[in-house]
């Protein structure tokens, strides 16, 4: 009996020792506030008068609020319309290329059609070009479609997602053979089997494929900053790194502006924790 | 009736389902990847005519310092930070794999949230937190006495190498625990218990039990590292601008400053070009672990 008991801990990891625990936890506790403490740094910077941000001693939490940073940003640096316009452009990109993503990942999953086997090594071979590659010519096309300053220019790239219709055709693939077969002896045609049966079924992975898809299109930075131009065009990381100035750089605006980009993301990524964990471990390990 | 008219679209649907991605892809990944070949052949800013020099913009860069300093500093960055990241991220996905344990849930997301967070936002805080002259981190060190002279974090050669590495490490520390957490719960219980009968300790089952069942998958986090070392951009642009002394210059930052700074399309091409086989290669030897795992 006592030798049962003794396996068992053991199995737990030896949790008998209480100093061995403890200091695994000790562990932890600081790696956790090495990862948390640049946020704490950010929100109480954000409330601070530039005057205070480099002094020694530090500030660790402002005596006043200086709530007007905010109010600055807001109301004569067009944050209002900076912040929609991420939203807009990480919404509409996640909301077509899921669609888009599931059109083709169901496709490859679920057909059997001429050229699949070679249509589908090009997707797995696409996701071989990275962006940055493709910048420079991209640039000068899209001169010439007047894609330039423009939030289509952003989203169109990405919309062709090779990681995202491997994620959805795994979704696809543990969908039963059945489910169509039955739609379409009722007289369903592809499309409707598609919209009415199918679609339902995928919404597990529309959840975890579309916060990757979100957060990454929110904190996008390089090619948006490439070709967004005007203030009013701008996405919150592309005003962020707007704000610095070569002589003067306004830090306890560029911490409210951080601030203002980084809490709507902590608020969705907190609700939807668990499909943006188990989305991005098997995106990593099947994509 | 209704039979052949079900086949027909069975045998046209798959096709528009795919087509929206190949048509995009076409327009906006493929045509520009063979285009961006062809400029690295000529001499071109951009807006004028293109002149076909032939290979001149290859040889340039390969003579160039800069390039081939660009990617030594991602190799130094690489070896400063994925060491210690797989090291504390496989003891700490170690310690979430236990049963005893308590906040596990807590402390999984507090090590993953630098992760989503914006990079531009977190570089900020980092120039925030690494100021040689009243950052935080000197500001401290200074008034306990652990040191006289501040650290140039941000304004000497190494040090600034290694900001940038601390940087990388904190956005993908928790990242890569949780992958190799999934590694880890994998590995059957059954093996530490056999390991505790034999009067192995904790220790010893963490290095030869835990390291070789979860070694594929450092591998595996190991190359997806590389490539994000070799692809680094905002880090550096932000923290350091790729300064002092082109120290922190990666080739990312490489290609966007002969690109979009200095207007020299050709030559940056031939750099986009180099950076497309370089990545073309780590995901090749990625696919070959990949399919050796399965």
């Amino acid at each position: 009996m006592e030798k049962t008991v003794k396996l068992q801990a053991a199995g737990h990891g030896g949790g008998k020792n209480i100093w061995s625990s403890s200091l695994a936890f000790a562990l932890m506790a600081i790696v956790s506030l090495f990862t948390l403490f640049p946020l704490f740094w950010l929100f109480s910077s954000s409330l601070k008068d530039i005057s205070e941000i480099f002094v020694n001693p530090p500030i660790w939490v402002p005596s006043v609020l200086h709530w007007e940073n905010f109010r600055e940003l807001f109301v004569e640096r067009k944050f209002g319309i900076i912040t929609w316009n991420s939203f807009l452009l990480s919404t509409t990109s996640t909301l077509i290329s899921l669609i888009f993503c599931s059109l083709a990942g169901f496709a490859f999953a679920k057909y059997k059609f001429k050229g699949k086997q070679f249509l589908f090594v090009l997707v797995l071979a696409s996701l071989m070009i990275p962006h940055e590659a493709t910048m420079v010519p991209l640039f000068s096309i899209y001169k010439n479609l007047h894609l330039i300053d423009n939030i289509w220019g952003v989203i169109l790239p990405d919309l062709a997602n090779a990681f995202g219709i491997f994620f959805m055709r795994q979704y696809c693939m543990s969908l039963p053979d059945e489910m169509m077969e039955a739609a379409r002896i009722d007289g369903c045609s592809e499309f409707k089997t598609f919209r009415r049966i199918i679609l339902p079924n995928l919404r597990s992975g529309f959840a975890g494929l579309g916060i990757i898809l979100f957060v990454k299109q929110w904190n996008n930075f390089l090619w948006p900053s490439v070709i967004l131009r005007s203030q009013e065009n701008l996405t919150l990381s592309v005003a962020l790194k707007a704000l610095e100035d070569s002589n003067n750089t306004p830090y306890h605006l560029i911490m409210a502006g951080s601030v203002i980009s980084v809490v709507p993301l902590l608020i969705i990524v907190l609700i939807f924790q668990k499909q943006l964990i188990a989305g991005m471990i098997d995106g990593a390990i099947k994509g | 009736m209704k039979a052949p008219k079900w086949n027909k679209q069975m045998l046209v649907a798959p096709y528009i389902y795919i087509s929206p991605y190949f048509i995009l892809f076409f327009i906006f990944s493929l045509y520009p990847i063979l285009y961006s070949i062809y400029i690295s052949l000529t001499d071109w800013n951009g807006s004028g005519e293109k002149v076909f020099i032939g290979f001149d913009n290859y040889m340039q860069l390969f003579s160039d310092n800069d390039f081939w300093l660009s990617l030594w500093n991602s190799a130094l960055i690489f070896l400063m930070y994925v060491p210690l990241m797989l090291f504390v991220g496989l003891i700490l996905a170690s310690i979430l794999n236990s049963n005893w344990m308590v906040g596990k849930g807590f402390f999984r997301m507090a090590l993953f949230v630098p992760n989503f967070v914006s990079v531009v936002a977190v570089s900020f805080v980092f120039i925030l937190l690494l100021n040689t002259q009243d950052g935080l981190i000197n500001s401290v060190l200074r008034n306990i006495g652990l040191i006289d002279n501040p650290i140039p974090w941000l304004e000497s050669p190494w040090w600034a190498r290694l900001s940038v590495a601390m940087m990388v490490l904190y956005r993908w520390l928790g990242y890569n625990m949780l992958l190799l957490l999934t590694g880890l719960q994998n590995i059957s219980k059954d093996l530490y218990e056999a390991a505790y009968v034999d009067g192995a300790t904790k220790i010893k089952s963490f290095f030869y039990i835990t390291i070789p069942l979860v070694k594929k998958m450092l591998l595996f986090c190991t190359v997806l590292s590389t490539i994000g070392t070799f692809s680094l951009f905002t880090e550096p642009y932000i923290l350091t601008q790729g300064g002092p002394l082109n120290s922190t210059l990666t080739p990312v930052l490489m290609l966007y400053r002969e690109s979009f700074q200095n207007f020299n399309f050709g030559y940056a091409s031939s750099i986009a070009v180099c950076f497309f086989v370089l990545m073309m290669v780590i995901s090749l030897v990625q696919m070959r672990i990949f399919d050796e795992k399965e």
